[in-house]
């Protein structure tokens, strides 16, 4: 990358040294798990140059928004309202947190046994290779899994940007009224930093602008339902990944671009893999970039993975946000709805995710679901148990893993992902 | 002269190989430690027989395949296979290697319903037996047969290999009985591997493979704890590699 | 030296034993009883509608086993034995129990409700996880209405204001029974030990205010007697130890006899199976019984709330109080909420008061005791 990449990023305050030692992995990372996959669709190149470009010209972009007055927004969480950052005249990115980095830093402020997500958001701030955290003017926390509402704590000390958002736990009026009173206070406290007042017609921009996105998403999802899949699980989590930090119209654009050339291919009968390879559905913890590790394995097993029940998938896009409000008001709460459906782990009861999942088995025609658990995460792996038997209730079958970033465990989970397609075949 | 099949599982402390025959005979067996390198022992090995076809299984399958051209499986496909193919009437298995342990429930058919393995340290395998052992000074051959000499057993919580042995070498401080804590090591392995077969198969008989089987203090604890019936293999270690044969035999 | 007992009642030791008979005397006077789990529960509104509140068995290592073969390994040991005693049916209380109260509080638990659900009927009480927030009073104090309302349907049992309001003082005065024999530890040395103290808080949570306060108020006088013949817990220079963080009971309470083994006093166990519960005041006729239940609950410091910089408060006029040399901070193996918010804790120990402070992360087990002693004398030895 060229030098003014560099000069930006010492600007940023990151530590080039560590930094550099984080491009070459993921370089390298990317190179082996992606690049090496065969018939790849062609419009897939520009997600290639998304992620060559990840820390530098989508940074340099952000910034050059930066200096002509937008905010940039960062958060951890799809409970995080897009459309109102948008509105506020702010840009909203996700904060990476599939690495592990700095590790022995963070396990002096957090406890070991925290999930690997967690650790490595506190990772890329400690050991400050995350332009994204860097260059963004306010950090969005909120009140999730135990993990995260306590380490926000900590986190609150380590940044001078971190505004907390309570969620609700419970999907009752009273959670519902809580969600909008948060999202209230939100919305105030976006005005405040941008100086830009939401209005019905910026409001409404944002909500087709986020909409947008989320339908092109919808479309390359509905692709994957084709046998032979047109996609590969890898490429189709990436574009999932790449939907929290690319600009929102030129992601839809590309998104809809490969749509085009899939469904050539699906005429065509072409696939990335040949017909009749088992098809997997993963469900579960968010997969961030960059981590792969779960599809790689998968898919070098001789499957294919047809959707994501996860934050980084469907859950997180499925719905849309209703835009016929006529107010500021009605569209808020268009929005306290629409994200009220997100049927994470942390809520108490949880039956819709059960729902979904059944419901993505069947319109993907999967032959097995993969329940992929970050070690320690107590709501997801608590789900996972039950998720597990409904699902064999019903004669799907079901394999739990549980496993981190770490790489040691890859022979024992290939060993485990092998045997699960051979019982699928 | 018929056809001829091999199996070859390459464990991370043992490799072993079986031949079958066409009408699945088991004709040629061996066994040797994985060393450090372990393609140059299986190639040892294999040079030694002739055969016409070989799968490979273990966690050195995929090493394998690469050296040798062979087709592989998974150890859970081929336990399963296997310790079908002696005991046709059993539900599940229960499979306690030297590095790991696994449970597999199987349909009347034979084909694997569901499985799972221990996670990645090395609590309820053949490594925390033989630590175990040592800590209290018996030798892996002794250390079933003596358990079963005890008495009672005495409660042991930690299942954590480097907790149990400083509870292990307390109980001994304290002048408990050795073989009353071996038992106790033993029942403490046996919950384990009871939970993990109680989560996937809830009855019918089940199959004791791996070299733990060997042991004859784990076969009878775990019969008492699950009240089901046990079968254990002559050659429980050898199952894995007898299961790559007959696939490698059904594999047309 | 002979020392005159609190409760001198034959349960010496075995305080599960002395609720189980209080409980089993007030169900065949015809009383329902109502499962607890945690220090949310709100027992004065219970009380006041004469049901008897049944803390459950939550603190035995023996039915973890059976536990884990449902849930996730990677989970706080009092979930786990929760969870094992409810599916091994070996709970007393939780067979006595007619209906279980939960609240949302740690992520674990949370999720452990939803399993038991349809074995018995379970009232969720949604609590705010940010007690400072404009609308957290209110919110609890509505799920306190529900609560009574799920009681009242359940039990056809019912308060009116004024019996909440009773309750509410009886609870006040018990509580401050509770502290005043607690000063009984604040001094230099302590005359009173922990499983005194433990013994008491274990029948003062589920018993009436108005039960326990004369069984309290005679306790005062032979713990002066103490004073006057010189008695103390453990040698009179021993360190001083104040262990806050996750309930202590049953199997845990091996950190407690721990501390004694490398020659420490417990003075101030600050949990909510210790002081905890009896913090606190209700304010008292505010024409608002409930909404002053609510606030007073919503001061419990638990490490579930966030931000709960009320820990530290209270932490530091505990310190003041009961002059520990040290401060241990409990917390069972995957408790994430309190096992994070340590780190705090440690930091404002140490920097805030100068005392050695230590983080024990253990389970139930008695894998760890060698260990936690050799680690617990070595913090006696950087007094
Ligand atoms: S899984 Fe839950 S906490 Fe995580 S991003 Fe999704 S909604 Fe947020
Ligand atoms: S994966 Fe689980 S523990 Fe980790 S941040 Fe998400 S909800 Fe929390
Ligand atoms: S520590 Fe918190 S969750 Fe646990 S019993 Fe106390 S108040 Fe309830
Ligand atoms: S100790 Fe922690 S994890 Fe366990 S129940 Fe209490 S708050 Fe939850």
């Amino acid at each position: 990358m060229s030098e003014d990449y560099r000069s930006m990023w010492t600007d940023l305050g990151l530590d080039l040294v560590a930094h550099d030692a984080l491009l070459s992995v993921l370089g390298q990372g990317y190179q082996d798990i992606y690049l090496s996959q065969k018939n790849r669709p062609e419009g897939m190149a520009y997600f290639d140059f998304v992620m060559s470009e990840v820390h530098g010209l989508r940074i340099k972009e952000l910034l050059d928004e930066k200096a002509a007055g937008r905010k940039i927004v960062g958060s951890f969480c799809v409970f995080v309202p897009e459309e109102l950052v948008l509105a506020a005249n702010a840009t909203l990115v996700g904060l990476c947190s599939g690495a592990d980095f700095a590790t022995e830093d963070v396990e002096r402020l957090l406890p070991r046994n925290t999930c690997a997500l967690i650790k490595s958001s506190f990772g890329f701030k400690l050991g400050k290779v995350c332009p994204y955290l860097e260059s963004a003017d306010m950090i969005v926390g909120e009140n999730t899994c135990d993990g995260k509402k306590k380490a926000y704590e900590s986190l609150g000390g380590l940044v001078n940007n971190l505004y907390v958002m309570d969620l609700p736990q419970v999907k009752s009026a009273n959670g519902k009224a809580l969600l909008k009173a948060e999202y209230q206070r939100f919305k105030a406290a976006l005005e405040d930093l941008t100086g830009v007042a939401i209005t019905k017609e910026s409001l409404k921009d944002a909500i087709h602008t986020v909409n947008a996105k989320r339908a092109a998403i919808h479309r390359l999802s509905a692709l994957r339902k084709a046998d032979p899949a047109p996609i590969s699980g890898l490429d189709a989590l990436l574009a999932n990944q790449v939907f929290f930090y690319d600009n929102p119209a030129r992601f839809t654009e590309s998104v809809n671009k490969i749509c085009d050339e899939l469904e050539k291919r699906i005429a065509a009968k072409q696939g990335v893999f040949p017909a009749k390879t088992p098809r997997i559905l993963v469900s579960g913890c968010p997969q961030a970039v960059p981590n792969w590790k779960l599809p790689m394995i998968v898919e070098a097993a001789g499957a294919v993975i047809v959707g994501e029940e996860s934050c980084v998938g469907e859950r997180g896009t499925r719905h849309l946000t209703d835009a016929s409000g006529e107010t500021v008001e009605q569209m808020l709460d268009a929005i306290v709805d629409r994200h009220f459906q997100v049927d994470c782990a942390i809520f108490t009861p949880n039956p819709d995710r059960l729902e979904h999942i059944q419901q993505m088995v069947a319109d993907y025609h999967a032959d097995g679901v993969i329940h992929y658990g970050l070690q320690f995460c107590q709501p997801y792996l608590m789900e996972s148990m039950p998720v597990e038997k409904a699902l064999e209730d019903r004669q799907i079958p079901c394999l739990r893993i549980e496993t981190d970033y770490s790489m040691e465990d890859v022979g024992q989970l290939k060993t485990r992902i092998e045997a699960f397609v051979e019982q699928l075949k | 002269m018929g056809q001829r099949y091999a199996g070859i599982d390459i464990g991370s402390r043992t490799i072993e190989l079986v031949v079958v025959d066409e009408t699945d005979a088991i004709i040629e067996s061996q066994e040797r430690d994985t060393g450090f390198d372990p393609m140059a022992e299986a190639k040892g090995m294999i040079e030694k027989v002739s055969f016409d076809r070989i799968m490979a299984t273990g966690y050195g399958r995929n090493l394998f395949e690469i050296s040798f051209d062979a087709m592989t499986v998974t150890e859970i496909k081929a336990h399963a296979r296997g310790a079908r193919a002696l005991f046709p009437d059993i539900q599940a298995i229960i499979d306690i290697g030297g590095q790991d342990s696994k449970a597999i429930a199987l349909f009347d058919n034979g084909r694997v319903k569901k499985f799972e393995m221990n996670d990645r340290c090395a609590a309820g395998t053949g490594k925390f037996l033989e630590i175990m052992a040592r800590t209290l000074g018996f030798s892996i051959e002794d250390f079933g047969p003596e358990a079963l000499l005890a008495e009672n057993s005495l409660n042991i919580s930690s299942m954590c290999t480097v907790f149990a042995e400083s509870e292990v070498t307390s109980l001994i401080a304290k002048g408990e009985n050795r073989r009353e804590i071996a038992l106790g090591l033993h029942a403490s392995v046996i919950r384990r591997a009871a939970g993990m077969i109680n989560r996937v198969s809830t009855d019918g008989e089940i199959a004791f493979t791996g070299g733990v089987a060997n042991n004859p203090c784990m076969a009878t604890l775990l019969s008492e704890k699950l009240g089901r019936p046990i079968r254990v293999p002559e050659h429980p270690q050898r199952i894995g590699a007898l299961g790559a044969a007959l696939l490698a035999r059904e594999a047309d | 030296m002979q020392i005159t007992p609190l409760l001198n009642d034959g349960y010496a030791g075995e305080p599960a034993k002395r609720v189980l008979n209080y409980v089993q005397d007030h169900r065949q006077a015809g009383d329902p009883v109502v499962g607890i789990y945690c220090g949310y529960a709100p027992i004065e509104l219970i009380q006041a509608m004469g049901i008897v509140p049944a803390v459950l068995c939550a603190f035995s290592k023996v039915p973890i086993a059976a536990a884990e073969t449902v849930l996730p390994a990677n989970l706080c040991p009092l979930i786990k034995s929760s969870y094992g005693f409810i599916i091994e049916g070996t709970c007393p209380f939780y067979a006595m129990s007619q209906a279980v109260i939960a609240e949302t509080t740690c992520d674990g638990k949370k999720k452990m409700f939803e399993l038991i659900a349809d074995i018995k009927p379970t009232h969720v009480m949604d609590l705010p996880q940010v007690p400072d927030e404009a609308e957290a009073r209110s919110n609890w104090k509505q799920m306190i209405v529900k609560l009574q309302g799920f009681l009242e349907t359940h039990f056809d049992r019912q308060a009116d204001e004024e019996k909440i309001e009773a309750s509410l003082q009886a609870a006040n005065r018990k509580n401050a029974l509770m502290r005043r024999i607690f000063d009984y530890a604040a001094r230099v040395p302590s005359v009173l030990h922990w499983k005194e103290m433990y013994d008491l808080s274990f029948l003062a949570i589920a018993a009436t205010g108005q039960e326990m306060v004369p069984l309290l108020e005679p306790l005062p006088d032979i713990l002066e007697q103490r004073v006057r013949e010189g008695f103390h817990v453990g040698p009179p220079k021993a360190p001083r130890v104040l262990v806050t963080g996750c309930p202590v009971g049953g199997d845990a309470t091996k950190i407690f006899n721990t501390i004694e083994v490398a020659g420490g006093v417990v003075v101030a166990p600050d949990a909510c199976t210790g002081m905890k519960a009896f913090m606190g005041e209700f304010a008292e006729n505010s024409g608002d019984p409930i909404g002053a239940m609510a606030e007073r609950y919503l001061k419990i410091p638990c490490a579930c709330m966030t931000p709960n910089e009320r820990r530290l408060t209270d932490l530091s006029a505990m310190i003041g109080h009961f002059k520990p040399d040290a401060v241990i901070d409990f917390v069972l193996q995957a408790c994430h909420a309190y096992n994070v918010e340590s780190f705090k804790i440690g930091r404002h120990v140490e920097e805030v008061h100068g005392l050695p402070f230590l983080k024990i992360e253990t389970d139930y087990s008695d894998a760890d005791t060698e260990q936690l002693r050799t680690r617990i004398e070595a913090l006696f030895e950087s007094i």
